[in-house]
């Protein structure tokens, strides 16, 4: 049984066409595969790396390269909190220890017993003007406070009918075929080098 | 979208942005954007193009401060293939959210600057790569892009003319290094982002092989304005040399931080003070960062330093990308240090063992002062991995910028050193950690 549904390797095959050399298609191709999956799997960098022409260690190589693909089940929701030294200044580091006993989890990766949250410390994403902030769901949260935070984790642990409506025009990645059920998984630590 | 920080109505870049709904082609247009595109493609040369940005003396906005005009000039003319620009929008400079600012209010700026930029080095596309994480300005551009093709602005007649040109775009997927221009058009070859090593450089080896000029966003938000009013009057402002006007984001201990546009030469205190609100009730300025937190920081008592790019060049930091990061007297060098050299470790892309290896050293020494297990000898592991983190030995400037958090804060906060180090103590009337 093939890891990626056949429609999306048939979308990840038409890829390349779109860039002046087809190698260019691999970011978007592992972009899909994690939108379906929630997460890369080694299967999956390799029907991706198939479907590009490419070798499956290439593939993977990228992969682990760079910091917005989970190699590891990340949850329904991922905080992306920001401890740079803007955010820092104000406050990030006490709000990242709030979130972790209002999500439930004891370090950056795990994933919440419910399956919904996970979080991770990142570095600047470009909003220091909002200082503290983080990003989840595809949309930055600004001026974070823990009271913010709650009703972030609130909103979605109780999803409100105009609120599941009311969805990000891009689907987060993981929204709609998590694969992570109840189990309590720790992830290892990425870099990006 | 959030409540916008920062300059509306400014003379350059943000002239238009009081406007509601300015991100849409009615808006933009009905204010005069797409005039100059139209304008470029209809009656001027490439060359006439380069010579009018080369008058206004624009130099580029994404930190290495280089003429815009003369890295176009760089472009052979007579390539046969196709030729690029790239826009590097994967601002990621710790304190810098400028181009964020410009592409969220403007979009279409952009992609006009764009479009003329590629007609300027005779292309025929530009691409965009923009961090993943900006959704929101990503979806803008896409839809603004659409917008324009749907026009008739961009695509194989644009204007009517013969000159076809398109703006794409390219998502990043988490690298403070593609911020640098080679790992850029490695990343955007879809390859690991790793400095190239130069010559070739991209204007003639650049993206797919290709010649390339890799622009920063603000560089080209600039262009359409400098064409509408002509480069003469966008060099009436500034400096001297350092002419015309560019956004700085202000953040950390102030009371209101945001993205300003400046006129190069006004002073850090105008900024900090005047359009930043000055510091919180209570607190005194410590210490800022002019440019990003890859520039040399800068102590309270230098408050009055200009803003012009060759002035703080002078003083051995930089505008940089015009992150300007404030800090006061509650907070502690020795921690901010240490957290800034977290991040150029957790970014270094592992090509160049000073950078690797120098980063790594530096954090686990920070971690041991800090652990209040520091002495004379770590005071001197720092200086020692600090100087073998500068003056060339790496591939791009990130083992450089992290040198230069050590050795600055070392040189302007020794004593907080020698009480961490010596004495074992934080004498910072509050830990980093704000309440």
């Amino acid at each position: 049984m093939s890891a990626l549904s056949a429609h999306l390797i048939e979308e990840i095959k038409a890829l390349p066409a779109r860039y002046p050399q087809p190698r260019s298609a691999v970011m978007p191709a592992l972009d899909l595969a994690q939108e379906e999956l929630g997460y890369l799997t080694p299967e999956a960098m390799t029907e991706v790396a198939t479907a590009l022409q490419l070798d499956a260690g290439y593939v993977e190589g990228v992969a682990t390269f760079y910091t917005l693909f989970h190699l590891e089940p990340i949850g329904k929701h991922r905080f992306y909190m920001c401890t740079n030294l803007s955010c820092t200044l104000r406050g990030a580091e006490e709000l990242v220890e709030h979130l972790r006993g209002a999500i439930g989890v004891k370090e950056a990766g795990e994933v919440s017993q419910d399956g919904l949250f996970s979080y991770e410390e990142v570095e600047c994403m470009g909003a220091c003007e909002y200082a503290p902030m983080c990003r989840i769901d595809h949309r930055y949260h600004y001026d974070l406070t823990t009271e913010k935070l709650n009703a972030l984790v609130a909103e979605r642990r109780n999803p409100s009918p105009v609120q599941a409506q009311a969805a990000p025009p891009h689907p987060p990645p993981s929204a709609a075929t998590s694969p992570q059920g109840g189990e309590v998984k720790k992830t290892r630590k990425k870099k990006g080098g | 979208m959030a409540e916008q920080r920062g300059t509306v109505g400014g003379p350059v870049l943000t002239e238009w942005f009081a406007r509601p709904d300015l991100h849409t082609l009615d808006v933009y247009e009905s204010l005069g954007g797409y005039s100059a595109l139209k304008k470029v493609v209809t009656t001027m040369t490439a060359q006439q193009v380069i010579d009018e940005v080369k008058v206004s003396g624009l130099r580029g906005r994404g930190g290495a401060d280089f003429p815009t005009a003369m890295k176009w000039s760089f472009v052979p003319k007579d390539h046969p293939g196709p030729k690029y620009i790239v826009v590097n929008a994967d601002e990621s400079e710790p304190g810098s959210a400028k181009d964020r600012y410009l592409m969220e209010n403007s979009p279409h700026m952009l992609v006009e600057g764009a479009a003329i930029a590629s007609y300027a080095i005779g292309g025929h596309q530009a691409w965009i790569y923009i961090r993943g994480e900006y959704d929101l300005p990503y979806e803008m551009l896409r839809d603004a892009i659409a917008e324009a093709h749907a026009k008739g602005y961009l695509g194989d007649h644009p204007f009517g003319t013969d000159h076809a040109l398109d703006v794409r775009l390219y998502r990043g997927h988490g690298a403070y290094i593609c911020g640098e221009e080679t790992a850029l058009l490695e990343s955007l070859e879809g390859k690991r982002a790793q400095p190239r090593s130069r010559p070739p450089f991209p204007a003639v080896k650049g993206a797919w092989g290709l010649p390339t000029a890799v622009n920063n966003v603000e560089t080209l938000s600039t262009v359409p304005w400098i064409i509408r009013h002509g480069g003469a009057e966008y060099a009436s402002r500034g400096t001297e040399k350092a002419k015309g006007t560019r956004m700085v984001t202000v953040s950390g201990d102030v009371q209101k931080p945001g993205n300003f546009e400046i006129v190069i030469g006004v002073t850090y205190r105008d900024i900090i003070e005047g359009l930043a609100g000055g510091m919180l009730p209570g607190r005194k300025l410590k210490v800022f960062w002019p440019g990003g937190s890859s520039a040399k920081v800068l102590p309270a008592s230098m408050l009055d330093t200009s803003t012009d790019l060759d002035g703080l060049k002078a003083l051995g930091t930089m505008g940089g990308s015009g992150g300007i990061i404030v800090m006061d007297d509650s907070h502690c060098v020795v921690k901010a240090a240490a957290r800034l050299l977290r991040f150029y470790a957790h970014e270094s892309c592992g090509k160049c063992t000073p950078c690797r290896v120098g980063g790594n050293w530096a954090v686990r020494t920070y971690d041991r002062i800090l652990a209040n297990e520091g002495s004379q000898l770590e005071l001197g592991i720092l200086e020692r991995v600090s100087d073998g983190l500068q003056n060339g030995r790496c591939l791009c400037g990130l083992g450089d910028a992290a040198g230069w958090v050590i050795e600055s804060t070392m040189r302007h906060f020794h004593d907080e050193y020698e009480d961490h180090c010596l004495r074992h103590e934080c004498n910072v009337g509050k830990a980093l950690a704000h309440a």
